[in-house]
């Protein structure tokens, strides 16, 4: 659930940039940019192969420094925003595929917390409610080396939703899904906005997939983001 | 066989090291960190042959060479991804700089060979209170750490870039882990020797992921499979003669082919 007292006290929803610089390796993601954009509903970030869209999303999330400038997501700094915000990879993990779908949502759920659990039943609960919402009960007891890729994406997508987050950034969550997987996720993310009132931004190449379902679309070129509603 | 207090020692010895080794061990395993494992017990082969040069016991070196080598290795900048890209050549150029100078503590203490032998193949039959209380004070130290550590540990291993997203600590909890490694590492040669230390870390956590456990499960069948294993050596090295070190060696390798033969036949 969307802890609404927490978004309404909030000042600025959406993602500002200010005369941000960022680069990745030699690429220049973005130069003195400088930008306001609401991140309600569903955003694809969009870019060449290499333009910097998922260094993008890792700045905002403080995991790569910026070489100048300010990002604030709904009106926090990144170190601060990182608790509002849910985030899946582009390889969801690759780690401990031999333990079940289930005790890697566990983990998430309570992974903040130092110390043993005095209860272990709460996080149970919040797991398995996270992977019902995702459609991903009927193999949350398999374990993660034997789920397809779509199935994994919905595993991630639970991990993402612990700590009940205002939004999700989600790194290429369409790749090496087919048509139908493709599909269903995009379904999915479109149930989960609309459900939840969470916000998505997503990066893709899939843009024919996801044709009438983004709310908004950020270019990034040129070390320019250009935004097109 | 009880009637003899080295046997009681040993047995207690065994068990307070199995809990550890099967705990952290499995942490190791889930982290991909085998070659640290091994490594790290080596390390304490040559902290072990300094101390024993310079006069002190040989677990105070063990504990402080292999202490030492857990902080580089842990501190090791992570990659993008969040696993450090170099790990595995840090972890060898680390085991190699140690064991040259293990060599050269040796060669300075002037008890080469029949040092070596009792470093390299431990002597849990001549475990004394002294290096009992020690052993237990190891114990109780990485326990309790790992329990506090444990949740942040495990999110971080499971699923590192997403951890990271959310705030933990990665690198902080990393370099901690690998001190506690350091510590049972150390406490695991002491029993099982500097070569087969890490057969009690890896062996019984191996089994226990193949089988494809959770956490809980998993930590308590792998602390049960490494007490079982290192009692189970103790008894049959009473029996056979045998060296305690190959029994637990060779129990660790059939009860991992057990839990491979196990899950072939479970997907059939």
């Amino acid at each position: 659930m969307v802890d609404t007292k927490r978004v309404c006290c909030q000042p600025e929803r959406g993602l500002v940039l200010r005369d941000v610089t960022l680069t990745a390796g030699s690429t220049c993601v973005l130069r003195d940019a400088s930008l306001t954009v609401p991140l309600s509903g569903m955003t694809l970030l969009s870019g060449r192969n290499g333009a910097g869209k998922s260094t993008l999303l890792r700045a905002m999330l403080g995991l790569v420094p910026l070489q100048g400038g300010e990002i604030l997501t709904h009106g926090l700094p990144p170190a601060q925003a990182r608790q509002h915000i849910g985030y899946m990879p582009q390889s969801v993990t690759d780690a401990a595929l031999l333990l079940p779908a289930v005790s890697h949502v566990r983990a998430a759920v309570d992974g903040l917390r130092w110390g043993l659990p005095l209860r272990l039943r709460p996080r149970r609960e919040e797991a398995d409610r996270l992977l019902a919402l995702t459609g991903a009960s009927a193999f949350a007891h398999r374990p993660l080396g034997l789920l397809s890729g779509g199935e994994r994406q919905r595993v991630g997508l639970a991990q993402a939703l612990a700590g009940n987050p205002d939004l999700l950034l989600l790194d290429e969550p369409l790749a090496a899904l087919d048509h139908a997987g493709q599909e269903q996720t995009v379904r999915l993310l479109g149930d989960l906005t609309a459900r939840l009132g969470i916000g998505i931004v997503l990066t893709s190449h899939e843009t024919e997939a996801l044709a009438g379902v983004v709310t908004r679309v950020m270019q990034l070129a040129d070390g320019g983001l250009h935004v097109r509603v | 066989m009880f009637e003899f207090d080295f046997m009681r020692h040993a047995f207690v010895g065994a068990a307070v090291v199995s809990v550890l080794a099967g705990t952290v061990g499995w942490f190791l395993m889930l982290r991909r960190q085998a070659f640290a494992a091994h490594a790290l017990s080596h390390i304490g082969f040559s902290g072990a042959a300094g101390a024993v040069w310079l006069g002190f016991p040989p677990l105070s070196g063990m504990v402080v060479f292999s202490l030492m080598a857990g902080f580089v290795i842990g501190a090791e900048r992570e990659g993008e991804r969040g696993v450090p890209a170099q790990r595995d050549s840090t972890i060898g150029l680390v085991l190699a700089a140690s064991l040259g100078l293990g060599a050269w503590f040796l060669h300075m203490s002037n008890r080469g060979s029949s040092l070596a032998t009792t470093l390299l193949f431990g002597d849990v039959l001549g475990i004394d209170l002294r290096t009992l209380e020690a052993l237990c004070g190891v114990a109780v130290l990485c326990l309790g750490l790992l329990a506090f550590l444990g949740r942040r540990l495990l999110f971080a291993s499971l699923a590192p870039e997403v951890a990271r997203a959310r705030g933990v600590p990665a690198r902080l909890v990393s370099v901690v882990f690998m001190a506690v490694a350091a510590l049972a590492c150390a406490a695991c040669a002491e029993v099982a020797g500097a070569l087969l230390a890490f057969s009690l870390m890896i062996g019984p956590a191996a089994t226990a992921l193949k089988l494809g456990l959770g956490p809980l499960a998993g930590i308590a069948l792998s602390v049960g499979l490494a007490l079982g294993l290192s009692w189970g050596g103790l008894m049959l090295s009473w029996v056979t003669d045998a060296p305690v070190p190959f029994w637990i060696g060779l129990g660790a390798a059939l009860s991992y082919a057990l839990a491979d033969l196990w899950r072939r036949f479970r997907s059939l």
